[in-house]
Formats: C-alpha cells, structure tokens, sequence
C-alpha cells in the first residue's frame, strides 16, 4: 500500500479544440470508452495503487464532475480521513484574466490544501489521460532511483499534435536531459505529464513560481532544474491517451476497438471504476447487427451498429444504421436514420430518416440535449 | 424481514455452492435484488435478511447493502443468521415463523408498527407501499398478498377464500377441490404486536411446524383476526426450479415482458464489478439477448443471456440459453437450450444441450459452476453436469 503518496489531478482544462464537448464541463468528465469519465482512469490508477488521498484541482464548469465523482465512495475514497476533495480555486483572484495558465498558477490556487498533505510524496497527473497506469511501480521506481522528480513518459502518438504535448529526451539511465513544450515536430518520448515529487520540494517549487510569475510545471519546475535535480523517467509502454481535440477523441475512442487497447486500459488486476447507476444488460432485437462495436449496459439495439463505441442507455430503432459513431448517455436514433461520423453527446435525439454524415478528420459533433 | 435461507434443492448443482436467493439471474442480478428493491422502492430503509443455507456468497453480496442504497445511519440492511444462545440449544430456522421469531429482539430494537415478510427467491415487481395502505385501510392483523392463478393450477398452491370484501375466512394449503383461485405469494404485513404475540405462542406449541403458512396464519383466522387479501396483478415468478429459472430469464427477453428492466420508475438495482462495456467482433451475431459488461462476443448468440465477462468465441453459437457470469464458449462449441453456471469453459466444438424434442425426457441441460466440458464432448438435454467432462479426440 502507498500510504506515503497522494494524489493531486488537474481537471481544470476546457480544452477548446474540444468544441460542443466542453461546453457544459471540463474536458475530465467528457464520457470515453462507453461507460467511463476520462477521470476515472486517474482516479482508478491512484486507488488501484493504494493512494487514499486524493484532489481534484477544478476551476470553472464542474458541476459535471462533481455530479460524477460525488463523494468518492465509488472509488472508496469516501474516507473517515483523507479521501476525496475537490478543489476548487479558493485562494486564487483571477489575476490573469479568467482561468489557470498552468499547473504552478493551479497549484499556487490550492496551496493551503497542499501545505496539509499528509503523505510526503505526491503524484500529479492530468484528468483528460486514459490510460492504466501502475503507479504503485512508478512509485517504486521513484524511491529507488532516488530521484526528485520522476516524469512518466509514453511513446509518441504520430497522429497527435505535437504543439498539444512537451517531449523528453532521456539519456542511457532514463535520465531526464532535455525537455521541450509545445515544438512544431515531436522528439523522444511524450511526456504524459503525470510526476511524482515530495511535498516539500513541491511546495518550494509553487512558491519559487509563484514569485517569479511562471505558471507552467514544465517551464518552471523541469526545464531550469535538469542539472540542478535528478529528474529520472517512467517509460510507460501501454496505451495512453491525452483528450485534447475532437478528432483526437474520435480516433482515440475508435482506438478501443483494437483488442490490444482494450487489454491494456482494462487491465484486470487494476480495474477502472465509475459512477455506479443501475442500468440493466443491453438488449439487442431480432434483426439488430452489431459488429465491432463497444457497447455499454442499458442499451436497446434494434437497428445496426458497425465500428461504434456506445455510451449507456442508447436507443437504436429498427432500421437505423450507425457506423463509426460515438453515440453518448441515451442517444435515441429513431427508425430508419443514418449516422455517419457522428459524436453525439448526451440525451441528443435524431429523428427518423435523418442523415448526419462527419468525416474521420471531422467529426459531427451534436451537443448535449439537442434534438435533430 | 426478508427471508433468503433456503436452499433451493430443486435447483440442483447451482445451489450446491450458493443459496437460491444468490443465484445469477437476467443478466445483472440475483435473485435476491428484485424482492431488495421493492422495498427500497417502496420507501422501506430497513430490511433484515435472514440467511441460513450456504450464506458466505449472499452476505458478500449484500455487504454494507450500498448498491441498494441501505447503507445507513438509522437502519439499512441487516444480515441475521441463525445463532446459539448462552444455557440455551440455538438451532437452524425451524420454518419461516420460527425464523422471525428467533429475531424478535432485532424487531424490537426498531419496534416496527408494521412487518412485512417476504421471501427471496421470487421474481417480480411490487409496491408494498400499496399492500400497507390496503392494511392500514381495513385495520387488518394481517394482510396477504395474492394472484389469481388458472382454476386448474390451484391445487398446487396455499389458497386463501375470502368473502366479498376480499377479507380472509379459510386458509386452504394445496387443496384438491379448491373454492377459490387466489394464491398466496407469500407475502405478508403484519400489525408487529400480533404477529409477535402469535410467533411467542407458536414457538410454544411442540406440534407447530413454526411455519406461516402451516400454522401461523391458520392460528390467527381460529382466532378471528382480521385478515385481508391484496390482489396483486402482474408478472410473477417463483424461480424454484431448472424449467422455471430458465424460463424466467427467456420471459425477461420478450419486450411484452412484465418485468421490464428498463423501467427507470422501478429500477432494479445490483451489486456491479468493474468491468469495461461488452464488445461484438467482426463476425459476431447477436440477436435478441441480453448482453451485459465485460462480454466479448465473436460468435453468435441468439435469445440468450449472457452475464458479466462471458466469452463466446468466433464460430461458436449460443442459443436459447443463460452463460452466467466468466463463461467461455469455445471456438466451434454449441450451447442450447442450456444454462452454463460461473466460470464454466464449453470446451472447442463441444455440444451442450438440444433442442426440444417434444419427449418427456427433454429439459435444459446444466454445468455447474466452475467445470470444463472438454472439446467435442457432447452433453445431451436435461443433463445436471456436476464435474468436468473429459474431451473427445476428433
């Protein structure tokens, strides 16, 4: 167990390349993988390494994650002591206009809640990141390397945006040599921002930043200490995803229809938990097809669904086609509609014999509660 | 007081590692979660179940009673056992009375104006809140709940005669000419201060079987309680047997079907594990079933239910059948008219169950909980697998 390591997660971002997906929540609550939160996973992650204490850093929009995460019992972080907090920006003035520039400016916005961390380690990651880390590893890692900071790094994604991410390049023993934020072409390893640090040199860390005005973690802790700390890497050789975009999150959740991506998110020795709502099974009719596809409980399938990924409680009517779609909680497709590279997010309604048609560098995306 | 100690003998080889009210059923649940969530749906926050055969799985299962939103401060579930008393000989549950009574001091402590028994192994959807209001209405000791069954099936059931104001004159237990066709459910509201008068006195009686129906409720009509029917209308089913398990589970596939799952007014609710959604590969067929989370599904699968993490490989087909939770269909394999129980591997091109043949000897064929049927081995209809069944070499 890893009494000695709390975890912070920074769900503050509304990334707005996200477009209608972002407009009522932070990019850590858009539904992924059909049944989840993106910030399930580093929620998961930390519990399935025995971290009891864990932040959630938010700023504005949240009410979607707090309706989601509620009191943490889902992930048994409803605790006596420790658990759960969020946190949102309590001590922090809108001083640069209206949300955190980077982590150190979040940080800097919880700083008496880091002042009273209990454990002396602390792990800080991203809640738009899929994927299943072992942190109890990483941990490990960190204290017998003897490093001050340990950045988890995975392999390079071509498809991302390479201004989107900050690469390292490590030498021989994974130390960490160089570090370079948002450059036009990817080099090394892509940081999925996700470090382990002690409490005191985290908080030396907020206060150094905060005086010189640096709100970035990247550009006020890693790049001016490469030769003063020992920062060591995690090469982390599984899946991982950082939600950044709208065709980003269409290819990354149609990446879960790759047998290899759904092993090494669902890991079955360190299981991703969510909300728990009672849906029943999914329910497939006498002439429904469903082929490749990644379907949550409480569904009714009547009509066909080829290459989707479908969120809880969707309805697809008889004689509906929908290919490669992400279909969000209770979609309803009404008879004989078509969809095509479509995002549809919560509760929409497409009526009989609509046609919607995206493309796989730009997918349709139709908004929360919106009836087509 | 819910009671969930019976053994469910009649369920063979899967209740030979569980109780009955613990047996997987419809995909997500147990059995146990429908009587469980019509008392939460009913406003009722404290609930003891009463266990007994086998508990160790169904107390796991009801744990801290989160899932059914009974975790609480005042009240919640309750797991009450049966349990020795100092200079006393405790005992197992003598009969469904003798149960209650050996928790008097639970009822106490709550000191309840109204019980309501039910039991655990049924399969339906009700509102007790409706069943108290006809209690409380007519001032009744006790109320039953009924349902008309066919004249023809009545002999098999407890059967309650009741004059015009549908108030109780005669219990008659399985009658061979009955005068009425209103079966008890067994279910019952009891005002608590009766009921605890008459289990004390029954307790007493060395010829009591302590049982309600054999004894408490005749007791309490000699003694001209006032005691009412509430006609209940609508699906129903007591799971007590192979047949009507697996029927149970194929009615639940029928959209006309009176449970309805969906329903979010009345949801049924359940203990869940982490699983990730269901997946249907390339050459999967999947029509009219249930499909729940954890599945991945490369074969066909066709009016069947299929419980968490099962596995039905490429060119296997499942028909007509119940895989409960982590079974494996092998590459090849056929399943029908069957019901697979947890963790059981189908081994590749082997033969589980037939189709109905119209003969009296045909039935569901059953493997129990953790077995392998080996490749190619055959099992015919209506068998009762109970261990591994060796491979045939093609």
């Amino acid at each position: 167990m890893n009494n000695n390591l709390h975890g912070i997660i920074f769900a503050y971002h509304q990334n707005p390349d996200l477009r209608e997906l972002v407009q009522i929540r932070s990019t850590s609550s858009i539904p992924y993988a059909g049944r989840y939160r993106l910030v399930d996973f580093s929620i998961s992650n930390l519990v399935n390494a025995g971290v009891t204490d864990v932040g959630i850093v938010v700023y504005n929009s949240y009410q979607s994650l707090l309706d989601h995460v509620g009191s943490g019992k889902n992930w048994d972080l409803s605790r006596k002591h420790g658990g759960l907090r969020i946190l949102p920006p309590f001590s922090f003035s809108d001083r640069f206009g209206q949300r955190y520039r980077g982590r150190m400016d979040a940080l800097a916005g919880v700083r008496s809640y880091l002042k009273d961390i209990r454990q002396d380690y602390v792990l800080l990651t991203s809640g738009d990141l899929a994927a299943n880390l072992p942190i109890d590893e990483i941990f490990h890692k960190h204290l017998k390397t003897g490093a001050d900071i340990t950045v988890v790094c995975g392999i390079p994604d071509r498809r991302a945006d390479p201004r989107m991410n900050s690469y390292i390049t490590l030498d021989a023993k994974d130390r960490v040599i160089d570090v370079v934020s948002s450059p036009v072409a990817a080099q090394g390893e892509v940081s999925l921002e996700t470090y382990i640090i002690s409490k005191t040199l985290l908080l030396d860390m907020v206060d150094r930043c905060a005086a010189h005005d640096i709100p970035s973690f990247t550009q006020g802790v890693l790049m001016p200490n490469l030769n003063r700390l020992n920062v060591y890497a995690y090469r982390f050789g599984g899946y991982a995803a950082r939600v950044q975009s709208v065709t980003g999150y269409f290819q990354q959740s149609m990446d879960l229809l790759d047998p290899a991506v759904r092993t090494s998110l669902f890991h079955p020795d360190r299981p991703i938990r969510t909300k728990d709502t009672c849906n029943p099974s999914t329910y497939y009719g006498p002439d429904s097809r469903s082929v490749n596809s990644f379907v949550a409980d409480g569904c009714i399938i009547e009509g066909t669904v080829i290459n989707s990924i479908l969120s809880r409680g969707v309805r697809v009517a008889k004689g509906a086609v929908v290919e490669n779609c992400i279909l969000m909680q209770k979609t309803c497709v009404a008879a004989g509609a078509t969809l095509r590279y479509v995002i549809t997010d919560k509760n929409v309604q497409v009526g009989q014999e609509r046609m919607l048609m995206g493309h796989t560098t730009y997918p349709l995306v139709i908004a929360k509660d919106e009836v087509v | 007081m819910l009671l969930a100690g019976g053994q469910g003998s009649r369920l063979k080889a899967l209740t030979s590692k569980v109780a009955k009210p613990a047996v997987p059923f419809g995909g997500k649940y147990r059995i146990i979660d429908f009587p469980l969530s019509n008392c939460v749906n009913s406003g009722i926050d404290t609930v003891g179940v009463l266990t007994q055969y086998r508990p160790m799985e169904l107390n796991a299962y009801l744990g801290t009673g989160q899932p059914w939103d009974l975790d609480r401060l005042d009240g919640g579930v309750h797991i009450l056992p049966p349990y020795l008393v100092e200079h006393e000989q405790g005992s197992w549950y003598k009969g469904t009375a003798n149960a209650i009574y050996q928790n008097i001091s639970f009822l106490d402590q709550y000191d309840p104006e109204y019980v309501v028994v039910l039991s655990g192994d049924h399969i339906y959807k009700m509102d007790y809140s409706d069943m108290l209001a006809r209690h409380k209405a007519v001032k009744a000791a006790c109320t039953i709940s009924v349902m008309e069954v066919p004249w023809e099936e009545a002999p098999r059931f407890g059967i309650l005669n009741v004059d015009e104001d549908d108030m109780i004159y005669e219990f008659e237990e399985k009658p061979k000419k009955p005068k009425s066709n209103l079966a008890s459910m067994g279910i019952y509201i009891f005002d608590w201060s009766k009921l605890r008068k008459y289990l004390i006195e029954d307790e007493a009686d060395p010829n009591s079987s302590n049982d309600f129906g054999h004894d408490v409720i005749p007791t309490m009509l000699a003694a001209k309680e006032t005691m009412a029917v509430f006609r209940f209308q609508g699906y129903w089913k007591d799971v007590g047997t192979i047949e009507s398990l697996w029927d149970a589970n194929m009615e639940l596939l029928s959209p006309q079907s009176a449970i309805d799952p969906y329903d979010q007014e009345w949801p049924i609710y359940a203990r869940v594990e982490a699983r990730p959604p269901h997946f249907t590969g390339e050459s999967a067929v999947v029509t009219h079933s249930l499909l729940t989370s954890g599945c991945e599904v490369y074969g066909t699968v066709e009016n069947s239910v299929l419980f968490r993490s099962v596995i039905v490989e490429e060119g296997a087909t499942v028909r007509y059948s119940i895989l409960m939770p982590g079974a494996v269909v092998k590459k090849g394999a056929v399943v029908e008219y069957a019901i697979i129980a947890e963790n059981s591997v189908i081994g590749e091109g082997a033969h589980v169950g037939s189709a109905p043949t119209g003969d009296e000897s045909w039935g569901v064929a059953v493997v129990a909980q953790d077995l392998k049927v080996g490749a190619g081995a055959q099992v015919p209809a209506a068998a009762m697998v109970d261990k591994n069944v060796k491979g045939v070499k093609a």
